[in-house]
């Protein structure tokens, strides 16, 4: 009895095809639904650590009270050179992090920045467009994020405008991104033009100088253990310090913007709407269809088949639909994480983690719909029908 | 032809009357259905709901602090993105706007970030702090405004703290040292503001210690001028004439303009308006689906008995009615329980954000979510009607 069942559900959902290709926009719908909020829930998350990953390095030390990359809080530059004193520490550089008002050439109208700034000398980043970096070596240059806010205005090479009331000239451009520490936009530029732009300011916005840096950033020496290296630099460093590894320093920074901001929140409310919504849909669905082969089912219990039969017939069509319907789905979210990729600046992944766990989600779904409708056949009696 | 315009007029009310009978009937006939059917338009009215509240709750945020100030007109640097973010300006501006014989009061305002530092874990996290001079009484938060309030917020090292500020800020006693920017910092006393989705966390101090907090800041550079008028003068004259006379380093605003100033700032440069906005756009979808799978599968299940009254004479203009009228009562059954869930949502979130995010649910807002439901419904009901004014009766029975 058992072999024949595949086929029974596939029969019921390919017997019309233009009901099938009606039912499985109805499950796309709520995949791209639930894509769609996890995406951008993702989105806002993810992109928070955009800039951690095109850092070069292995170990990574901020003030023990910084709470993220996002807020600032300094350390001394004197920790650069006590870890350099330590075996299996390659190099030890500065990133230093600001926030400066940008007046957009056209408009004239000031926006806030968030500013990198980083020795030339040494290659922090990893950018693939920062190979060249003479020009970054000039007075008073920057490179400006490509996916920064349209309210900056022009950012293409050789544009010239004032940042924090001082003259700079736009020498390339780079990509990472926005996050919700980057403001309008990321500008990238040496550590001697972040000491021009980020001294003498008014008073309010604050004065800086290259004796305090935002991060240390440490590559080591492969032949040595990271994890051991740093578990070193802990015990001997001074204990304001947090030392992280990449892994640590990801998870760290995660944590912060998914416990202490409403984000979190507000699209785990629309998420689990999404799924919610995707079961009703997709009941209605699964319903309709039970009910168009009510007579059918019925006629299959008067021969003789089990309940059972019946329930596996449903349950199978549920995981084909499920199934069906993710895969059309899967493939139009992809394109819509594509466009609001663009429109938004923030990071769209579709892992393939986050991918299984959705079609998980989809399944259910399906199944507990299946379930709903179960009852609408466990009723059916064949003397009923007829 | 009197006789047949009669037996018209009185077949037409005839069948307004069948329409709510036979449109009710057909939903009620099958409950687990109509339940499904009417939790799925609630869904989409919560959605909906909660979107326009954040959206809503967003543009609020701009009123929040000035609706807490006493003052007419309000001077501000051009260079300024909203009131939390401000860009310092010379005092002399003030009191060269104080020079107007409308004038009652002038006082600044002094605005900086800081860190603050959470007394229980030690996490250094940014608060917003004022600065004023605790005899000008600005604001019209009662904490503040009281005798004993302008007496304490003198004392050196201490700060008043917003009971609205998040939880991550630590713990909110009368008493409690801390540190805010690196410098000992005690609460002398607590207010209720609340910083919507702008701050999380907000301070008032004096103008003496914000002097301490914030060195090398001094009192010369203001943030924002509060002018209050004598009563009974006017205050677009007295905009106007101040937007002439002073230099355009600074620009006058009344207080409903500085208000849409901050609004417009929030709404358009903020990618939150569209993330919302999209929200909204996304529950309509979800709605019409919902009620164009329920109007599509009641046809099909009584396409005989349409085909049916179509043979006995019934025009595609009833079965039209009862098919619109079902949309139109999915969608007032699902909007009522979907209004009581959002406004049980709001109060959660209110809650749950320690009362920071203001969502209230203006009564326009409910007109509009009632409408766009009912046109979300009628559409689908006019989608799904194809099939029936095909029916051919000859051919289904």
């Amino acid at each position: 009895m058992s072999p024949i069942t595949p086929s029974v559900a596939w029969l019921n959902l390919s017997h019309k095809p233009i009901r099938l290709i009606l039912l499985l926009s109805g499950i796309v719908f709520a995949v791209i639904l639930m894509f769609m909020f996890t995406g951008f829930k993702n989105a806002l998350y993810d992109s928070q650590l955009q800039l951690i990953d095109r850092l070069k390095g292995d170990i990574f030390i901020v003030n023990q009270r910084r709470v993220s990359l996002g807020i600032p809080m300094q350390i001394r530059r004197q920790v650069l050179y006590q870890a350099q004193g330590y075996e299996g520490v390659k190099s030890a550089s500065a990133l230093y992090m600001g926030e400066a008002f940008w007046k957009n050439p056209e408009t004239k109208l000031v926006r806030l920045t968030r500013v990198l700034a980083f020795n030339p000398e040494i290659p922090l980043f990893d950018f693939p467009e920062l190979q060249d970096v003479a020009e970054l070596r000039l007075p008073n240059t920057a490179w400006v994020d490509r996916l920064a806010r349209p309210e900056l205005g022009s950012i293409k090479t050789g544009t010239v405008t004032e940042l924090s009331d001082r003259r700079i000239k736009v020498v390339g451009n780079f990509t990472l991104g926005n996050d919700f520490a980057s403001l309008n936009g990321n500008l990238l530029m040496s550590e001697a033009n972040f000491q021009r732009y980020f001294s003498g300011r008014d008073p309010k916005e604050g004065n800086r100088t290259l004796n305090e840096i935002d991060m240390a950033v440490i590559e080591t020496d492969p032949q040595f253990s990271t994890a051991r290296i740093a578990s070193v630099l802990q015990q001997q460093l001074p204990k304001n310090l947090r030392i992280m590894t990449r892994d640590q320093i990801k998870v760290w920074e995660r944590k912060y913007w998914q416990e202490s901001t409403n984000i979190g929140f507000v699209f785990g409310i629309l998420t689990i709407m999404g799924f919610v919504i995707g079961v009703i849909l997709c009941y209605q669905i699964i319903y309709a269809d039970v009910n168009d082969n009510l007579r059918q089912y019925s006629t299959l219990k008067a021969m003789g088949y089990r309940n059972i039969f019946l329930y596996t017939v449903i349950f199978q069509e549920a995981l084909l639909l499920g199934i069906l319907g993710f895969i059309p789905g899967i493939v139009l979210s992809y394109g819509l994480y594509e466009i609001a990729k663009v429109a938004t600046g923030l990071v769209f992944q579709m892992t393939f983690d986050r991918s299984i766990q959705l079609l998980g989600f989809t399944i259910i779904m399906c199944f507990l719909s299946g379930l709903a409708a179960l009852f609408k056949v466990q009723q059916s009696d064949p003397a009923d029908i007829f | 032809m009197i006789l047949t315009r009669w037996v018209m007029y009185f077949g037409h009310s005839f069948t307004v009357f069948m329409f709510n009978v036979v449109a009710l009937s057909n939903l009620v006939h099958d409950r687990t259905r109509l339940l499904v059917g009417i939790a799925g338009v609630a869904f989409a009215v919560l959605l909906a709901f909660i979107n326009l509240g954040f959206l809503g709750a967003l543009s609020d945020t701009a009123g929040l602090l000035y609706n807490q100030l006493d003052a007419d007109v309000y001077l501000i640097s051009p260079l300024s993105l909203n009131g939390t973010s401000t860009k310092p300006f010379p005092k002399e501006r003030l009191y060269q706007a104080a020079s107007q014989a409308s004038v009652a009061k002038a006082s600044p305002l002094y605005i900086n970030y800081g860190a603050w530092r959470n007394a229980e874990n030690n996490d250094a996290l940014f608060m917003l702090g004022f600065g004023f001079n605790p005899k000008d009484r600005p604001f019209l938060l009662p904490e503040l405004k009281a005798d004993s309030a302008t007496e304490a917020l003198t004392q050196p090292n201490t700060v008043f703290l917003d009971r609205r500020s998040l939880p991550k800020f630590g713990p909110q006693r009368v008493g409690l040292q801390t540190e805010y920017n690196r410098r000992n910092v005690t609460i002398n006393g607590l207010f209720a503001l609340g910083g919507g989705l702008a701050a999380e966390g907000t301070v008032m101090m004096g103008d003496q210690n914000f002097l301490r907090f914030f060195s090398p800041r001094t009192l010369d550079r203001i943030d924002l001028g509060l002018l209050k008028l004598k009563p009974g003068a006017d205050i677009n004259q007295v905009v106007l004439s101040l937007r002439q006379r002073l230099p355009s380093d600074v620009t006058v605003y009344s207080k409903a303009d500085i208000i849409a100033r901050d609004r417009q700032y929030w709404l358009e440069t903020t990618a939150v308006g569209f993330i919302f906005s999209l929200g909204v756009g996304v529950a309509l979808i979800v709605g019409a689906a919902i009620v164009y799978q329920i109007l599509y599968a009641d046809i099909a299940k009584n396409f005989k008995e349409y085909a049916t009254l179509k043979a006995i004479g019934f025009h595609n203009r009833f079965l039209m009615g009862v098919v619109l009228q079902e949309a139109l009562l999915l969608a007032l059954m699902g909007f009522v329980p979907g209004l009581i869930l959002s406004l049980s949502v709001y109060q959660l979130i209110i809650q749950a954000t320690n009362e920071a995010i203001p969502m209230v649910m203006p009564p326009d807002r409910v007109v509009l979510v009632l409408g766009l439901v009912t046109a979300t419904c009628l559409l689908s009901g006019v989608l799904s009607l194809r099939k029936i004014l095909v029916a051919d009766p000859a051919t289904v029975l």
